[in-house]
C-alpha cells in the first residue's frame, strides 16, 4: 500500500486516503496525469482494471471518472477519480485501453452511455445500446428520454434498417472465390441465449468474432435511480436471476455504508446462507449448460432435479422460487422460522446422495475430456491483463476469492479455502464449477451448524434480529462494495446526494462482461464447434452482460 | 401383383415403416427421459404411447414452407427421396424365415449401397435449402458419411468372407454361436460406424443443435419435415436390421425362430444406441475424422484379415 | 372423412412444440418445467432447435427494443397455425421495467398473445396451466390472437 502511495504523492493529488482495508482512494487534479499513473501501477503490479465508471453530476457541471484498479495477488486496490469538464465536446481523456486490455468494453460502455471519449482507444464503437440512442447518450441526466420514447414507431425503424444494412453489406468485402462467410450465431440459436456473435469464418475456421451485446439490455443502472432505496432491489435482483441474492447483498452492503448502519450477526449469517445457496443453484445451470452445449442434456436433467430442492428451501423462506428480493439495508426481509432448516437439510441430503454418481458419469467423462482439454486455454498472465474474475480466473490457477480477500458478511468467520485448477482450459473452468459447488455445499452446512447453535444458545432470535432501521433519507456520500458472485466479481459504485431518497449512480460492474470481450481473443483460429463449448465454459449470463 | 403392392404399401413397405416410426420415436422418447430421471410422455394413451402419433400427425398437416431463393422442386424433392430411399432396403432383408421381397445373391452388396446413398440425398436437402447453417450441416453429413461408410462397408464384408456368399438369406442360415463369436470384432465396428451414418452421439456432427442450429433440418417444417423424420426412422430400420441380419442371426432364436427374435435384436441394438447417447457428448469433426481414418479404418482391415485366419482354421478344422 | 379431419385438428393441439428464443429471465423457469420435476413432456410440449418446425412461440419476459425484430421474425418464419404465450408480468406491461428506457412495455399489442401466465417469474406449474389453456383454445377452434391483429403487420422487421 505505501509504495503505491508514494507512486501517487509524485502527481498532483487532491487527496489520497485509506478506504476499508484494502482499498486506497485517491483524485488526481488534472486529467493530463493519467497516462503517466496508470503506467507506474501497472509496473507496480496493479495489472486489472475492473472497471470504469463515469458519474454525472449535472448541477457543478463535471463528469468524474472513477477507475478501479486490482492488483489480484497482493490484493491492493486503487480507487482513482479524475474530473472531466462535461460538455460533450471536452469531455475526453487518454484511454488506458493499450495499458490495460480490460478495459477496452467497459471504456466504450463508458462512451456510450455518457459520451466520454477515450483518445487512442483502438475501437470506440457504441455497446449495448440499440441504434435508435445513436449519437445521444441515455444515461446522461439532461436527455430527455421521455421525448425519446414517444417516437417508438420511428425509433424501431431506426433499428430495423439499421441491421437490415447490416446483413446486406456484411458480405460485401468478402473475396467471392473463397468460402468465407458471416454466420449470425444468435439470438434465435438454441445454444446462444440473447445474443448475437457475427462470425466470419472461412467454412469451419473461425477468422474473427465480433459479439453483438445488448438484447437484454434493461438499462438497471439508470433504473434504479428512478427508485427508491429499498425498491431498487428489484432492479439489483435481476441483475441475473441465476444468482441474484449475492447481488442484492452487494447493494445493500453500500447502502449500509453510506447509512452507517451495522447489521445484526444474524443477519449476516443468513447473507452467507442464501447466498450461497443462489450461488448453487446458479452452478447447477452452469454445469449443466456446459454439457448441454456438447449436445448432451443428461447432466442439466439431473441437476435441475437437485436444483429443485435448494430452491423449495427459497421459496418456503421468501415464497418465491427465484425473484426472492429478501436481502434488503439493513439486514434480510424475513425472519427464519427453524422449521425450514428441515427444507435445506432435505436439499443437502438430496445432493450428498447425487454428487457421486455426477462426478463418476460427467467429470470423470472421457469424452468430454478429450474435447475440452486443450481448447479456449487462459493463462494466468491473461487472467491479469485482461481482468477475469471468479471461476475463469481460478480456473487458470488465480488465487483471488472476493469472500477472502475481502471478507463480507460473515464469510471471515468461516473456514474457506481458494478452490484453483492449473491449466485453464475449458475442462478446467467446467471441474473448477463442479469443486465450487462442493464448496458451497460445506459452507452452507457450517453456516446452518453456526445459526442452529447460536439460536439454541439463545444468542439469535431468528424472528426478531432480521433487520435494522435503515433511514429512508441517506446524506450524501458514496461507497463501493464487492461480493464474490457465482461468476466472478461484482463491484458495486454507489453515489447519493444530500437528503436522497433514491440512488443517485449506481454502477454494477459485471463479471461477464469481461469474460465475454474475450471471446475473439479465444475463439480465433478455432472451429465452429468450439464455439458453444468455449461460450459455455466462460459460464456467461446474458443478464449482467447488458444490465 | 397383390403381393408387390403388400409388401410396397404395407410390409415391410410404408405402414411398417411408419408404425415402427412412431413406436421406435416413442421408445425413444421414454428410455430417453429414464435416463433424464424424467417421465416422458405420458398423458396420451397408455404411457403417453399415442403422444409420437399425435406428433407426426401434426407434422403432417402443418403448413409446409418453402423459404424464398431455393428450387422448390429440389426443397420439396428431396425429403421424398430420402423416404424412399431409405425404406428400400428393407425390401432385401430376410425378416422371416423365407420371407424376403427381393430375393438377390448380392443382398448385402444392395444394402449397403442403398444405406451409403442416404447420406448424399440428405446433403442436397442442406444444399437445397439455400441457408448457411443447412449448408454447413450438408458438408459435415458428407464429410462424415464418406469416412463412417469405409469402416461400415469393411465390416459388413466380414460376414461375407466368411460364409463366402452375399446373399442375406444364406448369411443368416449359416450363423451359429460360433460364427457369432468369431464376427463379434466385426459388429463392434458395424455398430460404432452405425452411430456415425445414423448422427447419433458421440457422432452427431451435421445436426448439432448448439452449433449449426439444426443442420439440414433447419429450414424444413410441416409435411416434409414429416417426411424427413420418416426418413430418419427408416434409415434406424435398415441399419439396425442389416446388423442383426449380418451378425446376430435376424430371426434365429433360443427355440424357435420368428420375427420376434429380429425384433428383439434391433430393440437391443436401439437401447445400446440411447444409452451412449445419453451419455457421450459430441465430438469435433476434425476428432471424427481422425478417429474414422486413424484407428477404424485400420482396425477395420484387420478385423478382415481376423475372419480370413478364422475361416481357414473354420475349415481345416472341419 | 369429417372424423379423419378432426382426427388432425386434435393431433395438432395435443402436440405443441416450443420455438427456442429467449428475451428475457422467464426462461430460466422454462429450463426448470423442462426438468425432472415438472417435465412438461409429459403432456407432450418438446423444445424445437429452430422456429420452423415450431407451434407456440414463447415471449419470455421482457422484450428490449433490440430483441423486437427478432423476436418478429422468428414469429414469421414459423408455420401456420402458431401461437404465443406471454410469460410473465414484463410481457404484459415492462413489470419491474416499466420505467426502463430500452425495454417495450406493450410487446403483446405488438404481438397478440392467446395466453398470459402471471408471475415474475412465473412458477413452472403455472406455464404448463397457461400451455393447457392453449390446448383448450385449438380444441375449441379459435384461431389464434395473432393471427387476427396486432401491430406486427404493420411493423417492417
Amino acid at each position: 500500500m505505501n509504495k503505491i502511495r508514494n507512486i501517487l504523492e509524485d502527481f498532483d493529488c487532491e487527496y489520497i486516503e485509506n478506504y476499508k482495508r484494502v482499498w486506497l482512494k485517491t483524485k488526481l487534479s488534472s486529467k493530463d496525469d493519467l497516462l503517466n499513473v496508470a503506467q507506474k501501477l501497472k509496473i507496480e503490479g496493479l495489472s486489472s482494471l475492473s472497471t470504469v465508471s463515469p458519474t454525472d453530476f449535472l448541477e457543478e457541471n463535471i463528469m468524474e471518472i472513477n477507475y478501479f484498479f486490482e492488483d489480484l495477488d497482493t490484493k491492493r486496490n486503487l480507487w482513482l477519480k479524475v474530473d472531466l469538464p462535461r460538455d460533450e465536446k471536452l469531455c475526453e481523456i487518454e484511454s488506458l485501453t493499450p495499458l490495460f486490455p480490460s478495459a477496452n468494453w467497459h471504456e466504450r460502455e463508458a462512451f456510450s452511455m455518457f459520451g466520454v471519449r477515450f483518445l487512442n482507444h483502438p475501437d470506440l464503437r457504441d455497446i449495448i445500446k440499440s441504434k435508435d440512442f445513436e449519437g445521444v447518450y441515455p444515461f446522461r441526466l439532461d436527455f430527455d428520454w421521455e421525448t425519446h420514447e414517444k417516437d417508438i414507431v420511428n425509433n424501431m425503424n431506426k433499428i430495423v434498417s439499421s441491421f437490415k444494412k447490416e446483413q446486406e453489406e456484411n458480405e460485401v468485402d468478402l473475396d467471392t472465390d473463397s468460402s468465407e462467410t458471416i454466420l449470425n450465431w444468435g439470438p434465435t440459436h438454441p445454444a446462444s441465449g440473447p445474443i448475437r456473435l457475427r462470425v466470419h469464418c472461412d467454412g469451419e475456421d473461425i477468422i474473427n468474432i465480433d459479439p453483438d451485446i445488448g438484447y437484454v439490455w434493461r438499462a438497471l443502472e439508470h433504473l434504479v435511480t428512478k427508485k427508491d432505496f429499498i425498491g431498487a432491489i428489484v432492479s439489483v435482483e435481476r441483475l441475473c436471476f441465476m444468482d441474484n441474492i449475492n447481488s442484492m447483498v452487494g447493494y445493500a452492503m453500500a447502502v449500509e455504508e453510506i447509512a452507517g448502519v451495522e447489521i445484526t450477526p444474524f443477519a449476516k449469517w443468513m447473507r452467507v446462507l442464501l447466498g450461497e445457496v443462489a450461488r448453487i443453484s446458479s452452478h447447477f445451470m452452469g454445469l449443466g449448460g456446459f454439457f448441454n452445449n456438447m449436445g448432451l442434456h443428461t447432466l442439466a436433467m439431473w441437476n435441475m432435479d437437485t436444483r429443485e430442492f435448494f430452491l423449495d428451501f427459497l421459496e418456503s423462506y421468501s415464497g418465491a422460487r427465484i425473484a426472492t428480493a429478501s436481502v434488503e439495508p439493513g439486514g434480510v426481509r424475513y425472519g427464519l422460522d427453524m422449521t425450514m432448516f428441515d427444507e435445506l437439510q432435505k436439499a443437502l441430503d438430496k445432493f450428498d446422495t447425487t454428487i457421486d454418481e455426477v462426478e463418476a458419469i460427467f467429470v470423470n467423462n472421457p469424452t468430454m475430456k478429450l474435447r475440452a482439454n486443450n481448447v479456449g486455454v487462459l493463462s494466468a498472465d491473461e487472467i491479469y491483463k485482461y481482468g477475469l474474475s471468479g471461476i475463469v480466473a481460478r480456473a487458470s490457477g488465480v488465487k483471488t476469492d472476493i469472500r477472502i480477500d475481502e471478507p463480507y458478511a460473515a464469510y471471515d468467520e468461516l473456514d474457506l479455502k481458494y478452490i484453483t485448477q492449473e491449466n485453464g482450459s475449458a475442462k478446467d473452468r467446467f471441474v473448477m464449477i463442479f469443486e465450487e459447488l462442493k464448496h458451497s455445499v460445506d459452507i452452507i452446512k457450517q453456516a446452518k451448524a453456526h445459526i442452529q447453535k447460536a439460536v439454541d444458545n439463545k444468542e439469535m432470535d431468528p424472528t426478531k434480529d432480521h433487520l435494522v432501521k435503515v433511514p429512508k433519507k441517506l446524506p450524501k456520500g458514496e461507497a463501493i462494495s464487492r461480493v464474490e458472485w457465482a461468476r466472478g466479481e461484482v463491484l458495486m459504485h454507489l453515489v447519493t446526494q444530500e437528503k436522497a431518497t433514491s440512488p443517485y449512480r449506481l454502477k454494477m460492474r459485471a463479471p461477464s462482461f469481461n469474460h465475454t470481450m474475450m471471446l475473439n481473443h479465444l475463439l480465433k483460429g478455432q472451429t465452429l464447434s468450439d464455439i458453444p463449448l468455449i461460450f459455455g465454459s466462460l459460464y456467461v449470463c446474458q443478464g449482467d452482460l447488458d444490465r | 401383383m397383390s403381393d408387390i403392392f403388400f409388401s410396397a404399401f404395407i410390409f415391410p413397405g410404408l405402414l411398417y415403416a411408419l408404425v415402427w416410426t412412431v413406436g421406435l420415436y416413442w421408445f425413444f422418447r421414454k428410455f430417453m427421459a429414464a435416463l433424464h430421471k424424467r417421465v416422458g410422455p405420458s398423458f396420451n394413451g397408455i404411457a403417453g404411447s399415442y403422444q409420437t402419433l399425435f406428433d407426426l400427425s401434426k407434422l403432417l398437416t402443418k403448413e409446409s414452407i418453402t423459404p424464398v431463393g431455393v428450387n422448390p422442386y429440389l426443397f420439396s424433392m428431396m425429403p421424398l427421396l430420402a423416404l424412399i430411399f431409405a425404406i428400400l432396403p428393407s425390401a432385401f432383408i430376410p425378416w422371416m424365415d423365407g420371407f424376403v421381397v427381393i430375393d438377390t445373391k448380392f443382398g448385402l452388396l444392395a444394402l449397403v449401397v442403398l444405406i451409403g446413398i442416404e447420406p448424399f440425398l440428405l446433403f442436397l436437402t442442406g444444399f437445397g435449402s439455400n441457408n448457411k447453417y443447412s449448408f454447413l450441416g450438408g458438408i459435415r453429413i458428407l464429410t462424415q458419411s464418406i469416412s463412417m461408410e469405409t469402416t461400415f462397408l469393411l465390416a459388413a464384408l466380414s460376414p461375407a468372407v466368411l460364409f463366402s456368399t452375399m446373399h442375406l438369406g444364406t448369411i443368416v442360415e449359416q450363423s451359429s454361436w460360433l460364427s457369432l463369436l468369431i464376427l463379434f470384432p466385426g459388429f463392434i465396428l458395424y455398430f460404432i460406424s452405425l452411430l456415425g451414418l445414423l448422427e447419433q452421439p458421440p457422432f452427431n456432427i451435421p445436426d448439432a443443435e448448439q452449433e449449426i442450429v439444426n443442420g439440414f433440418y433447419t429450414e424444413y417444417s410441416g409435411t416434409n419435415y414429416f417426411l424427413l423424420q420418416v426418413a430418419k426412422f427408416a434409415e434406424f430400420m435398415a441399419i439396425f436390421a442389416g446388423a442383426s441380419t449380418l451378425f446376430l442371426g435376424a430371426y434365429k432364436g433360443l427355440f424357435f425362430d420368428s420375427y420376434f427374435f429380429f425384433f428383439t435384436k434391433m430393440l437391443l441394438i436401439a437401447i445400446v444406441m440411447m444409452t451412449i447417447r445419453a451419455a457421450t457428448p459430441r465430438i469435433t469433426l476434425k476428432q471424427m475424422l481422425i478417429f474414422s481414418w486413424k484407428y477404424m479404418v485400420p482396425l477395420a482391415l484387420l478385423n478382415l484379415a481376423w475372419v480370413f485366419f478364422a475361416k481357414s482354421i473354420w475349415f481345416m478344422g472341419l | 372423412m369429417i372424423k379423419i379431419l378432426d382426427f388432425f385438428d386434435y393431433a395438432k393441439s395435443e402436440s405443441l412444440w416450443m420455438a427456442h428464443l429467449c428475451t428475457g429471465c422467464c426462461s430460466l423457469e422454462m429450463a426448470a418445467t423442462m426438468g425432472p420435476r415438472y417435465d412438461w413432456e409429459r403432456y407432450g410440449y418438446l423444445p424445437t432447435p429452430t422456429p420452423r418446425q415450431a407451434d407456440v412461440l414463447m415471449i419470455t419476459g421482457l422484450v428490449s427494443k433490440k430483441i423486437l425484430p427478432a423476436l418478429l421474425r422468428t414469429y414469421a418464419q414459423m408455420p401456420e397455425p402458431k401461437y404465443i404465450v406471454a410469460l410473465g408480468a414484463c410481457s404484459f406491461d415492462g413489470g419491474p421495467y416499466n420505467e426502463s428506457l430500452s425495454v417495450i412495455k406493450n410487446p403483446t399489442e405488438i404481438l397478440p398473445a392467446d395466453v398470459f401466465v402471471a408471475g415474475c417469474p412465473p412458477k413452472p406449474e403455472a406455464i404448463i396451466a397457461g400451455l393447457e389453456e392453449i390446448k383448450k383454445k385449438i380444441k375449441a377452434g379459435i384461431p389464434s390472437a395473432a393471427s387476427q391483429g396486432g401491430l406486427w403487420k404493420e411493423m417492417e422487421f
